[in-house]
């Protein structure tokens, strides 16, 4: 009797827990950092494709309705970061990012149906793009415990990270480098431990350089500190970071 | 343990009951001929009602649908892309040229609230209506769909449809029999859930309310 009780109760929890078969993000791209030939931004024909479009926000907007089920409505994502924020994100990052999913450089399988080519034709990746560099953040992105943040600072900063990122974590536009100003911690965290180690397919070498040498403890320190960053447009940076 | 989901099939045949008056009802019955949309819904309204809110839970509501998107299932039905007994037995019967009167005459019926639900699984399903599983990257029906179900021209309207048949029609997405979704994203997503989770979130479509006029 009390085992049937046990066993009921589990399959009470079940049903919702059995469906996260791990879809592991962690997977290390073919085409990506590390195999032969990888040179870091070097255009692929979609991207050459792309750029040659003019964006439209407001259709981006509309077509960015296939995306609203992970990254919200607002595109702020989710505070635990498992869905990165896109507002504000530079029109070059986002394409490059999009894009190199498709190609399998960046692997993203959870992304990936959503953004293959049936789903979102390449104009509508310009149109994204230019919605989403222009989108505002009406949210709160998820933070650190703001612990570190002295210690997060320092170790940007010697880390010459505000070379391609900014010193308010602007990115830089013309060079596609991420604006890293408060993405939710969980997501800065996931990203850096995935470019130290090689397995996020696009990482820039110079970056995995930079961060080789820190611990696990400093990333969190770090993401702390760039979590609790305010929006590069409200902090005044431009979009290419000197 | 497992629910008896192929249960479901079997129960269009009820519907056909109705079909045999519209046919007998058609002067010369040929293989599909041109006839006025005021008899042919004798043939559709036997299983999906003349106003199209549907009576059998297994038999879609067609009132309010995009017309596009009523015209690519009909296509589709006649084309194999969608395979189902009911609808591949009835789609000969009908001429292509009427497909877009039909479709345009759904498309502008009204929708009827749903019926009664579960209340609490219901809400276990709106949870994932509106917020989707982020722990199996099952996207939020409502991003596509919209918070209400009323849809767009992409994405069809889902509001007030019967639980039986969004059961049905996740349950086919999910082992691809049905594969007609050209951009392949309902398959994406259905892949993602079990059956529980299919349940749930069909007991909530059933409550949306879709756009309010
Ligand atoms: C099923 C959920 C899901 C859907 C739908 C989805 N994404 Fe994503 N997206 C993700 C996840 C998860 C990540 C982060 C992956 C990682 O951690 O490497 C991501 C990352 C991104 C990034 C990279 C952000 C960065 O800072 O590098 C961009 C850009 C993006 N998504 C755009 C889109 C667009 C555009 C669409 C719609 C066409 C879309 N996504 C649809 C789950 C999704
Ligand atoms: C040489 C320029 C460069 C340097 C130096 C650099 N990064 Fe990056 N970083 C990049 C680029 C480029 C990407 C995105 C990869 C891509 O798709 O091209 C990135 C991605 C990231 C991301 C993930 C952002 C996102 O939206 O996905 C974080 C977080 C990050 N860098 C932090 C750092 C930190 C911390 C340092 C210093 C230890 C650093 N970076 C040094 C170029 C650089
Ligand atoms: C014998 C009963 C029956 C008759 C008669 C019938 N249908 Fe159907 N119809 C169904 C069933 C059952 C389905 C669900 C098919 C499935 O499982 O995919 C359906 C599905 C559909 C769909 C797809 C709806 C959606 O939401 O995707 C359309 C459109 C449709 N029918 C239109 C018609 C039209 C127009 C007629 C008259 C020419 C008609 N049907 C006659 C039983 C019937
Ligand atoms: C990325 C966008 C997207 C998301 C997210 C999404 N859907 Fe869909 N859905 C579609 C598209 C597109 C179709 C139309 C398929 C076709 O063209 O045949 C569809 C069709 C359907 C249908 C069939 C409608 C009919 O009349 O036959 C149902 C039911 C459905 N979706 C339910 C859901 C549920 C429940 C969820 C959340 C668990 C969901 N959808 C999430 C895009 C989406």
């Amino acid at each position: 009797m009390k085992q049937a009780v046990a066993v009921f109760m589990i399959l009470q929890l079940l049903p919702w827990q059995t469906a996260s078969a791990d879809m592991a993000d962690a997977v290390k791209s073919t085409k990506g950092y590390g195999s032969k030939g990888y040179v870091w931004g070097k255009l692929l024909p979609e991207q050459v494709a792309v750029l040659k479009l003019n964006g439209d926000a407001v259709r981006g907007k509309e077509a960015f309705r296939g995306c609203r089920g992970c990254h919200r409505p607002d595109a702020a994502g989710v505070t635990d970061g498992t869905y990165p924020r896109l507002t504000g994100q530079h029109a070059s990052v986002v394409i490059k990012q999009v894009t190199e999913v498709r190609a399998g450089v960046r692997v993203n399988p959870k992304m990936d149906p959503f953004a293959a080519e049936h789903a979102v034709s390449t104009q509508e990746i310009a149109d994204i793009a230019v919605f989403l560099a222009s989108a505002e953040t009406t949210r709160e992105n998820g933070k650190g415990d703001g612990d570190y943040q002295a210690e997060g600072k320092a170790l940007y900063e010697k880390g010459r990270c505000s070379d391609c990122h900014g010193r308010r974590g602007e990115g830089n536009e013309n060079k596609a480098y991420p604006a890293i100003a408060a993405q939710h911690y969980g997501y800065l965290k996931r990203e850096m431990d995935y470019i130290q180690k090689g397995v996020r397919g696009n990482s820039h070498p110079d970056m995995v350089k930079a961060i080789k040498h820190y611990t696990h403890r400093d990333i969190e320190a770090m993401a702390d500190y760039l979590s609790r960053m305010s929006d590069y447009r409200q902090s005044g940076a431009e979009r290419n970071a000197k | 343990m497992r629910l008896a989901l192929h249960r479901i099939r079997g129960s269009w045949l009820v519907g056909v009951a109705f079909l045999i008056p519209g046919m007998l009802l058609s002067p010369v019955i040929t293989w599909a001929q041109t006839v006025p949309i005021a008899e042919r819904l004798l043939l559709c309204g036997g299983c999906h009602n003349s106003d199209g809110n549907s009576a059998i839970p297994e038999n879609p509501n067609l009132s309010g649908l995009d017309a596009e998107y009523i015209h690519r299932q009909l296509q589709d039905f006649r084309n194999g892309t969608r395979k189902s007994p009911a609808m591949s037995g009835i789609i000969p019967l009908v001429d292509e040229k009427e497909f877009e009167a039909l479709a345009a005459f759904f498309s502008k019926q009204k929708p009827k609230p749903g019926g009664a639900v579960d209340a609490k699984l219901a809400a276990q399903g709106k949870e994932i209506y509106d917020e989707g599983i982020v722990g199996s990257a099952v996207p939020a029906c409502s991003g596509c769909h919209n918070d209400d179900g009323s849809g767009t021209e992409k994405y069809p309207r889902i509001a007030s449809q019967h639980s039986a048949y969004v059961i049905q029609q996740l349950m086919n997405f999910k082992s691809g029999e049905r594969a007609n979704d050209v951009r392949a994203v309902m398959r994406a997503v259905a892949k993602r859930m079990n059956e529980k989770e299919i349940r749930a979130v069909a007991e909530y479509v059933v409550t949306l309310k879709g756009a309010q006029e």
